[in-house]
């Protein structure tokens, strides 16, 4: 096998790096460090610019790998692997050390300390990069271009526009009967309880009335939304007249005003300790006070809220508000309203901002009521991905890929996530649409590379694999031996972990790259 | 398949101490499908010794070995220089492990790394159970296909006893009765009638209580003169 050669790319940071390390020791470090054939230093990696500079040298250097001291930035990655393939460098043969969050900031008022870090993490990643082998990845062609979006509400029917527009058949699933216009193929009264499959070739089982039907879907959207809660705690028995927000606004729309003072409140339990996501007051709740306050300006209005979000150009209904002498109260978690024992339909309210304890007389209670969606959990079983603490579907990355979630394929919107607002629901409706759009068009699935794979020699088919993967990616084969499906392999290595024959390796991170990795770090044999 | 569990760390290290060179052999068997002897295990349990001896300034050099049936001769053949090249012996694998490389090479010390329980089954991953104690004389097509010698504390023949209440043990509460589980089953199989009946006492000669069991299938064994054959052979 031929030696390899390594190319070492030092990221400034622009003048992060410099401010804080000794760079030229850093490189010294890297050029003196074996089979190293080149150390470049650039301004920023992440700009983009820099990247042909860094493909050249590579390639006049006829290195076959390369080791990133950079940051944690993975939009880059994409780029950056595609700029090094055209240097004939293969993506799996590129080792990226965030040493900016790890040994950096961390450690900003210690430089030295910063300095051993990064120079230790450098030599672990050398020892890992030496060890690094070029891994291919498949393709397989989508039988489908279904998409199949799960609930026909605000968001549902905003990624099936969405999602139409690229070109994908929209299918839309919804449990009730409710009649709507969507493109595509509507089916009222069906659930999804079922799922197998992978991103681009799932398999749903629909439950559609009493009968049961399969359904190829390229992409899912899971667009189940929020449901409705009423009222709990003491004040469901204080108070009388209650309502929540949905309700006020019928009853607005329809031209009457109930009776005052009306006074919001975030929860349906706002006597409760436990703060969640959906105790949010959301810019819902401000525009309805709003269209109430503006019919009817002799009515007393109180916004009793705990914490309080309004999106872009929704923030400037809070002057319009105040103007119009709209009482807004937040209170704190620790001290959260009681009802007042003298008066049972006042509530005791203490004032976070100026700290007074005030007691509010309430003629209608308007309640926030949209609590993570039922069917939440069932879906996400059937569909194989994890949920949050509050009930809601767990997305991806909040920042970076706000609308899918851990599967590829499977995407997800509006207040299935968590509760929001009608407009935020369909924004994510509709970029949830269209990244499905996109992922369907496509045609293909990729696969493979960092996946996990049995030695069959080793193994002693205990099953352990096939019970511990959460993907049902490992079986047993016609060799009465595990194997492991590429396509529903997502490469965490629980299987490599807990194989009690160690017959799984997961590629890119083998026992032999990983342990030399930890020598270097830790020092010495273990 | 015989369910074993590795002993703690101290007692490992304590028992190894004295030698220099340890070659600790695992089994790809039972013990590796019971998470407590194979190939995985073995690494970590040699990791873990030289983590403990770095720390407290012991020199002992470890070697991590597995066969495929330690309880075989022939496959214990395979790492027999290994074997032989070190001080000690910790057998990874079952007592039948540690015992068959111990009548193989009488003069070298083999040490058992693991305690070795119950024929068990897994129930659900991690969680293994008892079900057979090998008597020797199974009776479980009278019990509904649930063995009570194992199963019931006092191993009784007819039950339930009188400390079996809301479907548990008297001796834990945590374990299931066993002739409560027998009626169940019985009852789902419409053969109550079979709960009824009086089981005479057990003829206990084919279990362990009399030393060393043997068991011989004399058509399997070979004649002298196709060992002598095989002899030749080799």
């Amino acid at each position: 096998m031929k030696a390899a050669s390594i190319q070492v790319i030092l990221c400034k940071c622009c003048t992060e790096l410099p401010a804080v390390l000794n760079i030229e020791r850093l490189r010294k470090l890297a050029e003196e460090s074996c089979n190293v054939v080149s150390v470049m230093m650039v301004d920023a990696i992440c700009d983009g610019k820099g990247l042909p500079a860094v493909v050249n040298n590579a390639k006049e250097a006829e290195v076959d790998r390369a080791v990133i001291l950079a940051c944690h930035k993975k939009d880059i990655d994409p780029a950056l692997f595609k700029a090094y393939r055209r240097a004939g460098i293969n993506e799996f043969m590129i080792e990226i050390v965030n040493i900016r969050e790890e040994a950096l900031l961390p450690h900003a008022s210690e430089p030295e300390r910063a300095q051993l870090k990064a120079e230790t993490m450098l030599a672990a990643s050398l020892a890992r990069a030496r060890l690094l082998a070029p891994l291919e990845k498949q393709t397989e062609a989508m039988k489908t271009k279904n998409v199949v979006i799960i609930g026909a509400g605000a968001s549902g029917q905003a990624a099936a526009h969405a999602a139409a527009k690229t070109g994908a058949h929209t299918i839309l699933i919804e449990k009730t009967g409710k009649s709507l216009k969507a493109p595509g193929i509507v089916m009222p009264h069906s659930q999804v309880v079922g799922a197998k499959g992978y991103g681009g070739n799932y398999q749903l089982t629909i439950k559609a009335g009493d009968k049961i039907e399969n359904l190829d879907a390229a992409a899912v959207v899971i667009a189940t939304g929020g449901g409705w809660t009423q009222l709990k705690g003491p004040l469901a028995k204080a108070v009388k007249d209650a309502m929540p927000l949905y309700k006020l606004h019928e009853h607005l729309q329809a031209g009457s005003v109930p009776k005052g003072p009306v006074v919001f409140v975030d929860t349906p339990d706002p006597t409760g300790k436990t703060m969640k996501v959906q105790d949010y007051a959301w810019d819902d709740t401000l525009e309805t006070a709003l269209q109430l306050k503006r019919k009817a300006r002799e009515t007393q209005v109180f916004v009793i809220f705990q914490e309080m979000r309004a999106f872009g150009l929704s923030e400037l209904a809070y002057k319009e508000a105040a103007d119009l002498g709209i009482k807004f109260v937040r209170y704190d978690k620790s001290a959260v309203p009681k009802i007042d024992p003298k008066e049972p339909t006042n509530l005791i309210v203490k004032d976070f901002a100026q700290g007074d304890v005030l007691s509010i007389k309430i003629g209608t209670l308007v309640f926030s009521s949209i609590p993570a969606n039922q069917d939440n959990q069932a879906i996400a079983d059937a569909l194989r991905i994890p949920m949050s603490v509050d009930g809601g579907v767990r997305r991806g990355s909040i920042q970076r890929w706000p609308v899918t979630t851990p599967r590829p394929g499977i995407f997800v919107c509006g207040s299935a996530l968590f509760p929001k607002s009608n407009e935020v629901a369909k924004a994510e409706g509709e970029a949830a649409g269209s990244m499905a759009g996109e992922f369907v068009a496509k045609g293909e699935i990729e696969f493979g590379g960092s996946v996990a794979q049995v030695t069959q020699e080793k193994c002693s088919a205990c099953l352990t694999c096939i019970r511990t993967c959460p993907y049902e990616a490992p079986f047993i084969g016609t060799a009465s031996k595990a194997e492991i499906k590429e396509q529903l392999c997502q490469g965490c290595g629980m299987c490599v972990g807990i194989c009690p024959s160690k017959a799984i390796e997961l590629h890119h991170y083998t026992d032999d790259q990983i342990m030399a990795q930890a020598r270097e770090l830790l020092g010495g044999d273990f | 398949m015989i369910v074993a569990k590795r002993k703690p760390l101290n007692e490992i290290a304590e028992m190894v101490a004295p030698y220099k060179r340890v070659s600790v052999i695992g089994c790809r068997s039972c013990v590796a499908i019971c998470l407590a002897g194979g190939e995985k295990e073995v690494k970590m349990l040699v990791s873990a010794l030289k983590v403990k001896n770095k720390k407290e300034g012991r020199d002992q050099e470890f070697e991590a070995l597995v066969v495929e049936r330690q309880c075989e001769k022939e496959w214990v053949k395979e790492v027999e220089d290994k074997v032989l090249g070190s001080d000690i012996t910790l057998s990874m694998a079952c007592s039948l492990g540690a015992q068959t490389i111990g009548d193989m090479y009488p003069s070298h010390v083999t040490f058992p790394g693991l305690n070795t329980g119950i024929f068990g089954v897994p129930e659900e991953q991690g969680v293994w159970s008892e079900k057979c104690v090998g008597c020797g004389n199974c009776i479980i097509h009278t019990t509904g296909g649930i063995c009570p010698i194992s199963r019931c504390a006092k191993s009784m023949l007819n039950g339930p006893c009188g400390g079996s209440a809301n479907r548990k043990c008297e001796v834990n509460l945590d374990t299931d009765c066993a002739w409560s589980a027998i009626y169940d089953r019985l009852k789902i199989q419409n053969r109550l009638e079979l709960i009824e009946k009086v089981t005479p006492a057990k003829d206990w000669s084919t279990s362990h209580a009399g030393g060393r069991r043997t068991y011989v299938r004399e058509d399997a064994k070979l004649t002298p003169h196709q060992k002598k054959g095989k002899e030749a052979i080799q």
